[in-house]
């Protein structure tokens, strides 16, 4: 089987080194995929291996693609090869797609300016490529029409419009629900089925898994593992990728859910909500019991987060009420964000933040010190701002936070939804942990269902599978708006 | 990605570049601060008083910048000139900040009807170009610098209440004010630690900008001698009145033209490359 | 679109309102002596007796009261009887008229001249940001929005006009009066313009659907012409409406200082000669030119912009 694209000591170079060489090949009808973390380098891996690294960043190695030999070195090679024989499919591709322009005229041009064909001819073909991926009538719509499945299926149609057989699909689940991972996977795949090539780079382990063909894993700009996509994940030889694979909630031990036990510190009857005139839940009882963790599972846009933020107070219910148990002031009730540097104001040190909240309810400040190193967070961080911290590292010290209030309740929104496979698992096992020592209910929502199997004593699970709604409050999500 | 990381270093090189524009800014602007107000101090000549046998007389040692078509000194004069062109658009600058910062804080937080009527106020100072305002305003009281005054703090005001109630309105939905709230922090912290520190570097650029804005209108008033009256020396004025001289002493006439560039120059310096 | 337009007309609203407000309390303003000293100004120091003056304190409604007269004055404003020129006796309307001409020339040639020089210029320096001619426009636009209008004006007049003797100082009439004027004006929208060009244009060549457009197969030349003028140009006919502030402002100090005979000139001397009708009609007029220009831009950025057009 001769290859497609083979990738010859490909590194890629800043001040120093930050890709070491790396080889591959790309085989037809057998897709390649490269899984790794934030930072692993794999975009850069990528992009060099496309001819498209940012100004600042230079490649060597070679690349050979349809029999043609480039040498990265030399640069700007590539050029003749975009759209005609290999071609990306972006990131985020909401934000790739050009907003003035309607969606068909942006799959036509790849038939009209690459291919050369007449413009009654290009439409038509766009059109029809439209109509195959079930998007007969977002011809004539611009982008910010589209929902973030769609914009994701234009981009795919317009990519491949120039007749390139090559696809590099750069992060295809960023920004998307999870519960469309099928889809991308489903879109991904008819390349493969066609006998093209097609490069994925994620983070997903899950779609890894799915994809099959072959499969490398970067860390820290080295592959440190390829070969077939089951023997790498069934049968993993470094410790890292073993250390991944165990990190996904599929894996983690069953935790040992515990009868609710004592008076309830929080309880809420017949609770109904609406927005946009849609229905989210109507009679919905809870009683929160104390130290016990309630799973929240449901799709994106399904009233999940708002359940929790009415339970504090923040949203007012539309029908309903809730209590909290008597003698309990409301700053006993507290929440972890789904995005932590935006938990924060922005521009005082973490030190300032929390200091100013010890001060606030006059809290004991040596309390600061055994936290820290319960949750494993060096001192020194206390002095930077929260956007020079990880995001790891700031979900902790908003745990941290919380946690000097003593509370009783925490809604933690989505707490993991932005943080590597790794470093949820370390956070959920300390929020886990601590809440159990410190008795405080937790609610935990989240759109992933193992996690939640694994980890509450008890699950709620909100709104049926609704089709993803054409355009409408949720067509964009929330990472693109982020 | 690590594409992440590269973008980010070279904007802290943007902001690195930023900061030198703004530092000589502020360097030209201490100088011209310190001829306008040492001057007087050092060499106390009256910015009034003709002499005709100097009349146009170039630079000496006795008259470093050399005397204007009256025989007045350009030294006393371009500084008089200039204490009045900065003390009236300081004055401008914090009478616009002040309440378009605490107005701009009350519609976003208030929202509704103040909103709504804080906005129209705002329409209504914006509904005539800014020196067609104050050049009405000149008309109705002709000859005092309040009307000058009071017109340029008009105009000024509603770029500090815009970007305020703008910051304010996205701040104060964000999970930080959220979290800061739920942690027991009240309107006052909220202010001091949120609003504050994102609105303060904004005063700051506006404020310079402002500045820029109310010199070159002084300045463009005096020019078509609608501002304030001889003999008082003002920069446009002085250009108006040193026009027909330029051919014997193209010094004199450069002096208020060079001056009014520089200050303006280090505002424009000082607001940094966002601020047209 | 019908809802921006509608902003336009409470602007527009807003515009004849301050104008009468301010016009009223200039009459109100004025000291007591005024009437005589108007009607000096018309008919000579020798021929002023009470009997004129009191002719001119009728005239401008000094004589009423004030909520009276303050209805009556917007009466005659809503019906656009802009009164007489208490200096030349003219109806101010049709001097007006005149000079609307004269301005809109001005104003013409002057956005012309700055579209050709500002945006083209700022879009060449956006695709390659960093480079010489990037560095160059900076420099340039930096120095060009540090000098007021007429400071601009003067150097050309030093420069084109005493020093090479090219173009006439001032005046009015032949064609090449037009262009020093004109130019001035260019200059300094087009200093402004260039940058926001050049900051737009930036911005999109780094932008993930530019990018897109280079790796679906697109030359550079067809990836500018389809994904890059669109975008950027929404950006430049956006901000012309913020610069049309400048123009309306230009407009009075460059023909102050050209001597060009338009509605600048004619407010900066009406204010002189306390003219308070005249004040009120090139004010009013001026007024809604700059929300007319408004409206425009608004009209131009539907058509440009697909995103208006569905929203």
């Amino acid at each position: 089987m001769t290859a497609l694209l083979v990738a010859d000591g490909v590194c890629v170079f800043a001040r120093e080194r930050i890709v070491e060489p790396a080889s591959l090949s790309l085989h037809p009808g057998r897709p390649f995929t490269i899984l790794g973390e934030t930072g692993s380098g794999k975009s850069l891996l990528a992009q060099a291996i496309m001819g498209t690294l940012p100004t600042g960043l230079r490649a060597e190695g070679s690349v050979t693609i349809a029999g043609q030999r480039l040498s990265l070195a030399s640069g700007q090679a590539h050029r003749s090869l975009w759209g005609r024989v290999i071609s990306v499919l972006p990131q985020e591709p909401w934000l790739a797609l050009d907003p003035t322009m309607r969606a068909r005229e942006q799959v036509a041009e790849g038939y009209g300016f690459v291919q050369g064909l007449s413009e009654a001819d290009a439409t038509r073909r766009a059109q029809d490529d439209l109509a195959n991926l079930g998007l007969a009538r977002a011809g004539g719509m611009l982008p910010s029409q589209l929902s973030g499945g769609m914009a994701q299926r234009v981009a795919f149609a317009a990519a491949r419009a120039g007749g390139a057989r090559i696809v590099i699909a750069d992060e295809p689940t960023k920004g998307l629900d999870v519960a469309r991972r099928d889809d991308v996977i489903a879109l991904l795949m008819r390349e493969v089925a066609e006998g093209g090539g097609l490069l994925t780079i994620t983070h997903d382990l899950e779609l890894a898994r799915r994809m099959g063909g072959d499969l490398a894993v970067m860390l820290n700009g080295v592959i440190i593992e390829q070969g077939a996509a089951e023997t790498v994940l069934g049968n993993p030889q470094h410790a890292y990728t073993r250390r991944l694979i165990e990190a996904d909630p599929a894996h983690w031990p069953d935790g040992q859910p515990r009868p609710a036990t004592g008076k309830p510190v929080l309880t809420a009857e017949g609770l109904g909500k609406a927005r946009g005139g849609q229905r989210l839940f109507s009679g919905q009882n809870l009683a929160v019991h104390p130290g016990e963790i309630i799973g929240v599972t449901g799709p994106s846009g399904c009233g999940k987060s708002t359940f929790g933020d009415i339970l504090l107070g923040l949203l007012p219910p539309d029908e309903g009420k809730v209590q909290r148990a008597e003698g309990q002031p409301a700053i006993k009730l507290q929440k972890l964000y789904q995005d932590p540097p935006s938990a924060f104001p922005q521009r005082i040190t973490l030190r300032r933040a929390i200091l100013d909240l010890v001060k606030r309810h006059q809290l004991d400040a040596a309390r600061i010190e055994p936290l820290l190193e319960r949750l494993r967070l060096a001192p020194e961080l206390l002095d930077r701002l929260p956007t020079e911290v990880s995001g790891g590292e700031l979900q902790r010290f908003a745990l941290l936070r919380v946690l000097l209030l003593d509370p009783v309740f925490l809604f933690a929104d989505e707490p993991t939804s932005r943080l590597d496979l790794i470093t949820q698992q370390e956070t959920i096992e300390l929020l886990v942990e601590l809440a159990r020592e410190r008795n405080c209910a937790v609610l935990i929502v989240s759109h992933d269902t193992e996690l939640i199997r694994k980890v509450s004593d008890r699950q709620i699970r909100f709104g049926a599978d609704r089709p993803e709604s054409p355009s409408g409050d949720q067509r964009m999500p929330e990472d693109a708006l982020a | 990605m690590t594409t992440i990381a590269v973008n980010s270093s070279s904007s802290v090189l943007e902001q690195k570049r930023i900061s030198v524009g703004r530092f000589i800014g502020f360097t030209i602007l201490a100088f011209i601060v310190l001829f306008a107000f040492l001057t007087p101090l050092v060499w106390p000549v009256d910015p009034t008083k003709q002499s005709l046998r100097n009349v146009l007389a170039g630079p000496s040692w006795s008259e470093p910048l050399g005397y204007d078509h009256l025989g007045r000194s350009m030294l006393a004069r371009l500084a008089a000139a200039l204490r009045l062109s900065l003390g009236l658009a300081f004055l401008s600058v914090l009478t616009a900040a002040v309440p378009g910062v605490l107005l701009g804080i009350l519609a976003a937080w208030k929202g509704g009807i103040v909103d709504r009527a804080l906005s129209i106020l705002g329409d209504v100072s914006l509904a005539l170009p800014g020196l067609l305002l104050v050049l009405m305003l000149t008309a109705i009281a002709p000859d005092s610098p309040w009307a000058l005054y009071v017109g340029i703090s008009l105009v000024l005001w509603i770029e500090y209440f815009r970007l305020t109630r703008a910051t304010t309105r996205t701040l104060i939905t964000s999970p930080a004010v959220q979290a800061s709230r739920l942690l027991g922090f009240g309107p006052a912290y909220i202010v001091r630690r949120h609003l504050w520190p994102e609105i303060s570097p904004m005063i700051l650029t506006v404020g310079a900008f402002g500045a820029a804005t109310a010199i070159m209108a002084i300045a463009a008033l005096g020019f078509v001698s609608v501002g304030v009256r001889p003999p008082t020396p003002e920069l446009g004025l002085m250009m108006t009145e040193l026009l027909p001289y330029y051919e014997e002493a193209p010094h004199a006439l450069l002096q208020p033209i060079v001056v009014v560039f520089l200050l303006v120059l280090s505002l424009n310096l000082i607001a940094g490359r966002k601020a047209r | 679109m019908t809802r921006t337009l509608g902003y336009r007309l409470f602007q527009a609203l807003l515009v004849a309102l301050t104008v009468g407000v301010l016009t009223f309390i200039m009459v109100r303003a004025l000291p007591g002596d005024m009437a005589y000293r108007i009607a000096a100004g018309r008919y000579g120091y020798d021929m002023v007796n009470t009997d004129a003056a009191n002719a001119v304190r009728t005239e401008l409604g000094l004589d009423r009261g004030g909520a009276a007269a303050l209805g009556q004055w917007f009466w005659d404003l809503v019906r656009f009887d802009l009164g007489v020129s208490v200096v030349s006796g003219e109806p101010v309307i049709d001097e007006v008229r005149h000079q609307l001409g004269h301005t809109v020339e001005l104003a013409l040639a002057a956005v012309l001249m700055s579209l050709l020089i500002g945006p083209p210029l700022g879009i060449l320096a956006g695709l390659r940001p960093g480079g010489a001619i990037d560095r160059g426009l900076l420099l340039v636009s930096s120095t060009l929005r540090a000098l007021p209008h007429f400071v601009v004006g003067l150097l050309l007049i030093i420069v084109l006009a005493t020093g090479m003797g090219i173009l006439p100082a001032a005046g009015h009439g032949e064609p090449q009066n037009l262009i020093l004027p004109a130019l001035t004006l260019a200059l300094g929208l087009a200093a402004v313009s260039s940058r926001v060009a050049r900051d737009a244009m930036a911005g999109v060549v780094s932008s993930p659907y530019y990018a897109f457009g280079r790796t679906k197969g697109l030359s550079e030349a067809q990836v500018f012409l389809r994904h890059g003028l669109r975008n950027v140009s929404v950006p430049i006919v956006t901000y012309l409406g913020v610069q049309f502030i400048y123009l309306i402002e230009g407009v009075v100090v460059v023909e102050t200082l050209f001597a060009w005979p338009g509605i600048g000139h004619a407010l900066v001397h009406a204010i002189f000669a306390r003219d308070v009708p005249v004040i009120q009609g090139t004010a009013l007029v001026m007024g809604l030119m700059f929300v007319l220009l408004n409206a425009l831009v608004d009209l131009a950025c539907y058509l440009i912009d697909p995103r208006r057009q569905t929203a």
